[in-house]
């Protein structure tokens, strides 16, 4: 079945989203990958506020990707943008995307231990290796957080249309084409 | 310098500079026609749906010059230099300056970290020439009067996948085809299946793994010339394609494209077996050139 989710999305949209099923985004999703994740968790650990920027993500998606980025006169323009390998966010994401209140992730190979009942999230897959198609969806830079990290390692406010296919690939009720 | 090194120094450097981009905007020929072969065969959705999307990049990430992957990876240089080749010993100089304007050019995404630090260089080589980053190998050539240069830039995805096996020699070459199943079952979608095998088996434990690396350079379908390695690379590749991995681990025929070995004598203690994953976008460029400079091929 296919699936338009507009972002940001409320968890009840989500429920009757099944393993197999093909989604199409639009709207805000930010780019998060490992040291993006290592940062939050230390925040969140050590109670230290993330930056404003983030107040406006709830109930948006995140976005496993280290991305090719130009900076052309003055503004970024995503050069190539396809999924990392999640599994390497294993240990720190429960805890980044109840924090984020975030419901959807992104990216490829899909992810272990994730709680997806409890935290009410799905996981949707991209392809890995089709990132010069994945930036013809993505409309907009809006904002970026965290440039020091490197220009992949940063986070990425985004705006996209119909991005996809994503293919959920762990569900809310726990079930899983990895399994 | 002398008037003619000068001019091949040139000329590399412009054959260098397409090939990188070529390296990472083109899909080669054989894991096209791999691609396209295997949409008529997959009934699956969920792969069909995958590989609509992949052709689709393919031939938009040729047609617009734009990294198919945003893992421009890590640029593996392999030299093959004659004998009689006019002597070059700048190879490193050249590479890094080509690799430094190619970063911002194409662009490539920079993928060097320092591993205590975590600071990217941003430019996509090393901050010290004696740590071969980016790594160039080269190989000297007897009766040989031309330079053949290969590009293969390796993600890091399927890069983490990859593993050495130092096995007993008593049972390691019944072993190591059920490591191997082990470990790419394991990964599951992590090394972007289908994925491409290289095994390096025998030499020590670091000339393996550079066997396994150089077994990746050899096009798709086309075995080994010994009869009996010939025979290990189709029974590795069947027996992995009963894992019903997938595109991406999601299931379905495929799980690997083709498996490449490459043999070196063993210590009669050690059986060492490495082995590198690569993705299913494979990409690898290169070119030939003899002492005058004039190109033999370009691929």
């Amino acid at each position: 079945m296919r699936h338009n989710i507009n972002l940001p999305a409320k968890v009840e949209d989500l429920l009757s989203l099944k393993i197999g099923d093909i989604v199409y985004l639009n709207g805000s999703i930010i780019t998060a990958r490992d040291l993006a994740h290592k940062r939050i968790s230390n925040y969140i650990h050590e109670k230290k506020p993330l930056p404003n920027s983030f107040n406006k993500i709830k109930n948006t998606a995140l976005y496993h990707c280290g991305p090719i980025i130009k900076k052309i006169n003055e503004k970024y323009k995503i050069i190539s943008a396809g999924p990392t390998t999640s599994e390497r966010m294993n240990s720190v994401e429960n805890d980044i995307i109840k924090f984020l209140d975030i419901h959807i992730l992104i990216g490829k190979g899909g992810m272990k231990n994730l709680d997806e009942k409890n935290l009410k999230v799905i996981y949707l897959s991209y392809p890995g290796g089709c990132g010069a198609v994945a930036s013809r969806m993505i409309k907009e830079v809006v904002h970026v957080e965290w440039l020091d990290l490197g220009s992949s390692e940063a986070v990425w406010f985004l705006r996209v249309e119909q991005f996809g296919p994503l293919i959920v690939a762990q569900d809310i009720s726990g079930n899983s084409l990895y399994k | 310098m002398d008037k003619k090194i000068e001019i091949l120094g040139k000329k590399i450097t412009d054959l260098l500079k397409k090939s990188i981009k070529k390296a990472v905007t083109t899909i080669p020929e054989d894991i096209f026609d791999f691609f396209k072969k295997l949409y008529k065969e997959e009934d699956n959705e969920i792969s069909q749906t995958q590989l609509r999307l992949i052709l689709e990049n393919f031939q938009y990430g040729k047609k617009d010059e734009i990294p198919l992957c945003q893992d421009t990876g890590i640029l593996n240089f392999y030299i093959k230099l004659g004998n009689r080749f006019p002597i070059i010993s700048s190879f490193r100089n050249i590479i890094d300056k080509v690799v430094q304007e190619a970063t911002i050019d194409i662009p490539l995404r920079s993928n060097s970290v320092d591993p205590i630090t975590n600071k990217n260089t941003e430019t996509n080589i090393g901050l010290n020439i004696g740590l071969n980053s980016p790594p160039i190998s080269i190989e000297i050539i007897d009766n040989s009067s031309d330079l053949e240069i290969i590009i293969l830039p390796k993600g890091g995805g399927a890069e983490n996948v990859s593993k050495l096996f130092m096995l007993d020699p008593i049972d390691g070459l019944e072993r190591f085809p059920l490591m191997i199943k082990e470990l790419i079952q394991k990964a599951g979608g992590k090394p972007c299946p289908p994925i491409i095998l290289g095994v390096g088996l025998g030499g020590d434990a670091s000339n393996s793994m550079i066997l396994a690396k150089k077994a990746l350079l050899r096009p798709i379908g086309v075995r080994h010339e010994r009869q009996d390695v010939a025979e290990l690379e189709l029974k590795i590749k069947n027996s992995l394609n009963e894992l019903n991995i997938g595109i991406m681990g999601l299931g379905g025929k495929v799980t690997c494209i083709d498996v490449h070995i490459e043999v070196s004598m063993r210590h009669p203690a050690s059986f060492p077996v490495g082995v590198i994953v690569q993705c299913y976008c494979h990409r690898i460029a290169s070119f030939k050139i003899n002492k005058e400079g004039e190109l033999i091929y370009e691929a």
